[in-house]
C-alpha cells in the first residue's frame, strides 16, 4: 500500500514544477502561438478563411489523407501477413526477417527517398538499364514514388505492433474454439482477427500519422502532388519574415488531423487491452517443399527490398560521379575524402547538436519518467500530456512554432544552435520518456523506501537504488533518441540557420541539387553514425532496444 | 518504559482519514502485532511509525524523541517489505551492508557485521548471489538481515510473509520470533493472519476501520474476546443470536436456549434484557449421540488430528464444532446429536 503523498511540497513536487515550466514555455507556448496566428490576418480576414477559399489547401489536405490511407492499406497489407508468417512457421532464412525492425532506425527517412531515386529516379540506375531495353518505367515522382516509399519506410510499425500481438495470443483459446468443433481455418478467423486487431489497428494508425507528418520523402518525391507537410514548409520559407498566417493555418490542420487520428489510436487501444489474453504464444511450425520456398522466396524479396537503401548509399558513396551522373561501376574514395577533408561541418554539427540534445532528452525522460510513475503529484498527469503532446505534432509544426516564438523578444533562439538542440528534445520527448519508463513500471516503490529507512534520504535513495534499475531503459532509450535525432530533418531543417546544416539537411540539399554520389558519402557517415551505438549496446551491453515496444 | 507512544495520532491517506484519534503504547522489547482485515489501516499506522506517510495530528514518541516530524530516513528504523524490496542490482552482501555504508561504518567492521547477521538468517554461503537467484524465503532472510544489521531502535515488518507458500512461511515464522528475542528488539508487526498473531506476538492490536477494538496478550485476544467482532476474526467463532429475558449480572454461568440446543455461557460484563449474542469457540463444544431429538449432524470435514462437525439446531441455526483426540471422527452425518458447551470458555456478551 503505498500511494501519492499529494500534500507535501517536496523536492519532486519543485522538480516537476521546473520541468513543467520548461515544457511550458518550449512546446506549449509555442504550440499555442501557431494556433492563435491562424486567427489573425492582415485585414482581418483569418487563415482559416483563406483556408477554405483556396482549394489548392484542401487539395493538399484530401491528398495527404489519401497518402496516409494508401501507404496504411499497403503496410498493412505487408506487414500483418509477414507477422503472422513470421509468428506461426519456420522456414530457411526466417532469421533475416527479425532484423527488419532494425532498418526503420538505421535508414533515415531521407536516405530511404534518395536511394530509391538512384534506383527508379529519372536518372536512375534501373530506370536507364529499363530504358536500355526499351523499357520506359513510369515516373517515380508523384503517387508512385510517395507511396512505395512510405510503404517500405513504414510497414515496419505495422509488422511489430502484429507480431507482439500474434505473440501475445493464447494459442489455448484458438485449441478451445476448435475444439468446439469449428474447422481450423474457420477458428483462425473468428477467434484470433477480433483479439488482434485493435493492435493491428493501433499501429496502422500510428502509421497514418506518420506518412501525414513525414516531410522528407513527401519533399523529395511530391513534386506536383501538393501535400500538407511540403505545403506548410514552403509557406514557411518563402513567408519566413513575413505573414505568418498561412503557416499557422497549415500547421494548425496538420495539428488537428494528427491528433484526431491519435484519440482514436489510443482509443483502440485501451478498448483493445483487456481483451488480449496474455498466454503461450505457438510454436512456429515447420514448413517443408513448396510452401516453405514461396514463403521463404516472399520473405526474402521484402528483406532484399528494404535493405536496397543500405546497399544503395554504400555503393553510391564510392561511386565516380560528374555532377549529377553517376558513374556506377568506376570506383572512388573521392566523395568521402571530400566529405571529410573539404566539408565535415554538417557531421560536426550533427554530432554536436544530437549529442547534446540526447543527453539533455535523457536527463528530461528520466526524470520526467520518474516522476510520472514513481512520485505521482497533482502536476504529474499534467506532465504526462505534455511529454506525449510532440506525439501529435509533426517535426515541420515544431520547428515554425519555436521560430515564431523565439524570433525576437526576451529569448531570442532563432539563428543560434540552442533552437536545433531544443527542437530535437522537444521532437523526442515522448520517445525518450515512454522508453526510459520500460523497466520503473515492474519496479516496487518499497525498494525506494527500504533505502529511505536504512538512513539514506531520498534523493540519494534514488541515485543509489532506483537509478541503477532504470539503467538499461535509459540506455535503450538514449540509443534511440540518438539514432532518431542524428537522422532528424523536418524540424531542424525549419529552425537551422546558415553555416548550422546537420548531416540530413546537407543531404537533403544535395539532394536537390541532384549531387547523389556527394549525398551518398554523406549518407553513408550518417549510417555509420546510428549503427555505431547500437551495434555496441546490443552486442557488449546485451540491451534489447525493442523491449519496450 | 514504552518503547513506543502513540499519541492521538490522525492520518490521512490521499484525501481520506484513515485513522483519527488512534492512541497506543507499545513495550520496550516487545513483539507487538497490528492485525485486522485489508482496509482496517494497520499497514497505514506501520508506514506513519516508519515516516512515509505524515501525521496530521497528534505525535509519535519513540523512547523519549518526539519523531511526528522527523523525516524517515532519520528515524533509524529497520523495515522488512512485503515484497522484500531487495535491491535487484545489488548483491546479497550489498544488500546487507547498504544500511551500514550508508552510516559510514569502516568495509572491515561492515564485513564483521554482515558476515554475523548472514550467519543467523543462514545464508552465509551465499553472499554473491543477486536476489533473482534466491528463493522467496531466502529473499526475506535477506530482507531481515538487511533491517536487523543496522541494530534499529524499532523493527517494522508489513506483512512479510503473505508471499511465502504455507511451508516457508512457518519455516520463516520462526526465524522472525528468534531473531527478534534475541536481539531484544521492539517490533511492530502488521498482517491479517490472526494464526501468525497468535503464534509470534506478545501482544496484538486488533484493528477495526482505523480504531483499535483490542489490545492484548494472544491469550486474551482469545479467551476474552471484547466483541463478535474480535472472536470471530481470532480463531473463528460461532457467533449465535440469543433473546435474554431478563437482565444479567456479570460474573455468573446462565443457560441459554439456541433453537433445540441449551448453552451454558459466562457473563463477563452486565447485560440488559433483549438480544445479545453468545461466542462459542468450535473446540469448546462437546458433542454425545442420542437416541431422539432436533439437533443433528449435517456436516462432517476430516482432517487428521481433528474433526469439523456442522450441527443443526434449528431452523436456519447451525453451530460449528472441532473434535480433538481420540475418537474425534467416531459422529456420522445424519445422527441425532447433543452438545454440551463448556461454560467457563462460552461468553454472552451485547450484541
Amino acid at each position: 500500500m503505498t500511494g501519492p503523498h499529494s500534500s507535501r511540497l517536496d523536492v519532486w513536487f519543485w522538480l516537476t514544477s521546473a520541468l513543467l515550466m520548461a515544457l511550458v514555455i518550449f512546446l506549449l507556448y509555442p504550440i499555442l502561438t501557431v494556433l492563435s496566428t491562424s486567427f489573425t490576418g492582415k485585414s482581418g480576414v483569418s487563415g482559416w478563411a483563406i483556408f477554405l477559399s483556396d482549394p489548392q489547401y484542401f487539395a493538399a489536405l484530401s491528398n495527404t489523407i489519401l497518402l496516409g490511407l494508401a501507404v496504411t492499406a499497403f503496410s498493412a497489407l505487408i506487414g500483418v501477413p509477414l507477422a503472422y508468417v513470421a509468428a506461426r512457421f519456420s522456414f530457411p532464412g526466417k532469421a533475416l526477417i527479425a532484423i527488419l525492425p532494425l532498418t526503420t532506425l538505421v535508414v533515415p527517412e531521407v536516405i530511404a527517398a534518395q536511394t530509391w531515386l538512384m534506383m527508379l529516379g529519372n536518372n536512375g540506375l534501373m530506370t536507364r538499364s529499363f530504358a536500355d531495353f526499351g523499357v520506359a518505367l513510369p515516373s517515380f515522382y508523384g503517387w508512385f514514388g510517395l507511396i512505395t516509399v512510405m510503404t517500405f519506410i513504414y510497414y515496419t510499425y505495422v509488422y511489430i505492433g502484429t507480431l507482439a500481438a500474434i505473440r501475445g495470443f493464447d494459442v489455448q483459446l484458438e485449441e478451445a474454439a476448435q475444439g468446439l468443433g469449428t474447422p481450423p481455418a474457420l477458428t483462425r478467423l473468428k477467434v484470433m482477427v477480433p483479439v488482434i486487431m485493435p493492435a493491428v489497428l493501433a499501429s496502422c494508425l500510428l502509421v497514418f500519422t506518420l506518412v501525414a507528418g513525414n516531410f522528407a520523402v513527401a519533399t523529395i518525391l511530391g513534386h506536383r502532388v501538393p501535400l500538407l507537410s511540403v505545403m506548410t514548409y514552403q509557406t514557411f520559407v518563402s513567408e519566413s519574415g513575413g505573414d505568418p498566417v498561412m503557416q499557422s493555418t497549415l500547421a494548425s490542420v496538420s495539428i488537428g488531423l494528427v491528433a484526431a487520428v491519435l484519440f482514436l489510436q489510443r482509443w483502440i487501444v485501451s478498448r483493445g487491452r483487456h481483451e488480449i489474453t496474455m498466454g503461450r504464444g505457438a510454436k512456429p511450425k515447420a514448413l517443408k517443399g513448396l510452401a516453405s520456398a514461396v514463403l521463404a522466396f516472399a520473405a526474402a524479396l521484402i528483406v532484399i527490398i528494404s535493405l536496397l537503401p543500405l546497399a544503395t548509399v554504400v555503393a553510391g558513396a564510392f561511386t565516380f560521379a560528374r555532377g549529377p551522373v553517376m558513374q556506377w561501376g568506376r570506383w572512388t574514395t573521392l566523395n568521402m575524402e571530400r566529405v571529410f577533408l573539404n566539408s565535415p561541418d554538417p557531421i560536426i554539427n550533427t554530432l554536436i547538436y544530437a549529442g547534446s540534445a540526447t543527453l539533455l532528452s535523457i536527463l528530461i525522460s528520466t526524470i520526467a519518467s520518474y516522476l510520472i510513475v514513481k512520485k505521482r503529484n497533482a502536476l504529474t498527469p499534467i506532465l504526462d500530456y505534455l511529454a506525449m503532446l510532440p506525439l501529435a505534432l509533426s517535426g515541420t509544426v515544431i520547428g515554425i512554432g519555436l521560430v515564431m516564438s523565439f524570433n525576437t523578444g526576451w529569448l531570442t533562439l532563432t539563428g543560434t544552435g540552442l533552437i536545433i538542440i531544443i527542437a530535437y528534445v522537444v521532437r523526442r520527448l515522448p520517445f525518450g520518456v515512454r522508453n526510459a519508463s520500460a523497466t520503473l513500471y515492474n519496479t516496487p516503490n518499497s525498494i525506494e523506501e527500504a533505502s529511505i529507512s536504512l538512513g539514506v534520504p531520498p534523493v540519494q535513495s534514488f541515485f543509489k537504488v532506483v537509478l541503477p534499475v532504470m539503467l538499461p531503459s535509459v540506455i535503450a532509450a538514449a540509443i534511440l533518441v540518438w539514432t532518431t535525432t542524428v537522422a532528424e530533418l523536418s524540424a531542424s531543417i525549419v529552425v537551422y540557420s546558415g553555416g548550422r546544416e546537420t548531416m540530413p539537411i546537407q543531404i537533403f540539399r544535395l539532394i536537390d541539387s541532384n549531387l547523389m554520389a556527394q549525398a551518398s558519402a554523406y549518407g553513408l557517415v550518417l549510417v555509420v553514425t546510428i549503427l555505431i551505438p547500437i551495434i555496441i549496446a546490443t552486442s557488449v551491453f546485451k540491451i534489447d532496444l525493442f523491449a519496450s515496444k | 518504559m514504552a518503547a513506543i507512544m502513540i499519541d492521538k495520532v490522525a492520518i490521512t491517506y490521499g484525501q481520506a482519514r484513515v485513522i483519527e484519534d488512534l492512541s497506543l503504547t507499545i513495550g520496550d522489547g516487545q513483539f507487538f502485532t497490528l492485525l485486522g482485515p485489508s482496509g482496517c489501516g494497520k499497514t497505514t499506522l506501520l508506514r506513519a511509525l516508519a515516516g512515509f506517510l505524515p501525521v496530521v495530528a497528534g505525535r509519535i514518541m519513540l523512547g523519549d524523541k518526539d519523531v511526528s516530524r522527523v523525516p524517515a530516513h532519520l528515524r533509524d528504523i529497520g523495515m522488512v517489505f512485503q515484497d522484500y524490496a531487495l535491491f535487484p542490482d545489488k548483491t546479497v552482501y550489498d544488500n546487507v551492508a547498504y544500511g551500514l555504508r550508508a552510516r559510514r561504518m569502516p568495509e572491515n567492521d561492515i564485513k564483521a557485521r554482515v558476515g554475523e547477521h548472514l550467519e543467523r538468517v543462514g545464508l552465509a554461503a551465499f553472499p554473491a548471489r543477486r536476489p533473482a537467484e534466491l528463493s522467496g524465503g531466502q529473499r526475506q532472510r535477506v530482507a531481515l538481515a538487511r533491517a536487523l544489521v543496522i541494530r534499529p531502535t524499532l523493527l517494522l515488518m508489513d506483512e512479510p510473509l503473505s508471499n511465502l507458500d504455507a511451508k516457508l512461511r512457518v519455516q520463516v515464522r520462526e526465524t522472525i520470533s528468534d531473531l527478534q528475542r534475541e536481539a531484544g528488539i521492539t517490533t511492530v508487526f502488521v498482517t491479517h493472519d490472526q494464526e501468525e498473531a497468535l503464534a509470534m506476538s506478545d501482544m496484538i492490536g486488533l484493528m477495526k476501520r482505523g480504531r483499535l477494538e483490542q489490545v492484548g496478550p494472544p491469550g486474551e485476544i482469545y479467551r476474552h474476546p471484547v466483541s463478535s467482532y474480535v472472536a470471530d476474526f481470532v480463531g473463528g467463532a460461532n457467533i449465535l443470536p440469543v433473546e435474554l429475558t431478563a437482565p444479567l449480572a456479570a460474573g455468573r454461568v446462565r443457560s441459554l436456549a439456541l433453537g433445540a440446543a441449551t448453552i451454558d455461557a459466562t457473563v463477563p460484563h452486565p447485560l440488559a434484557a433483549g438480544k445479545a449474542i453468545v461466542i462459542a469457540r468450535p473446540e469448546d463444544i462437546a458433542i454425545a449421540d442420542v437416541a431422539t431429538g432436533e439437533i443433528a449432524i449435517t456436516g462432517r470435514q476430516y482432517l487428521g488430528d481433528a474433526t469439523h462437525y456442522r450441527v443443526k439446531v434449528g431452523d436456519g441455526l447451525s453451530v460449528a464444532v472441532a473434535l480433538h483426540g481420540q475418537g474425534h471422527d467416531r459422529h456420522e452425518v445424519g445422527r441425532k446429536v447433543s452438545l454440551a458447551f463448556d461454560p467457563s470458555k462460552t461468553l454472552v456478551v451485547a450484541e
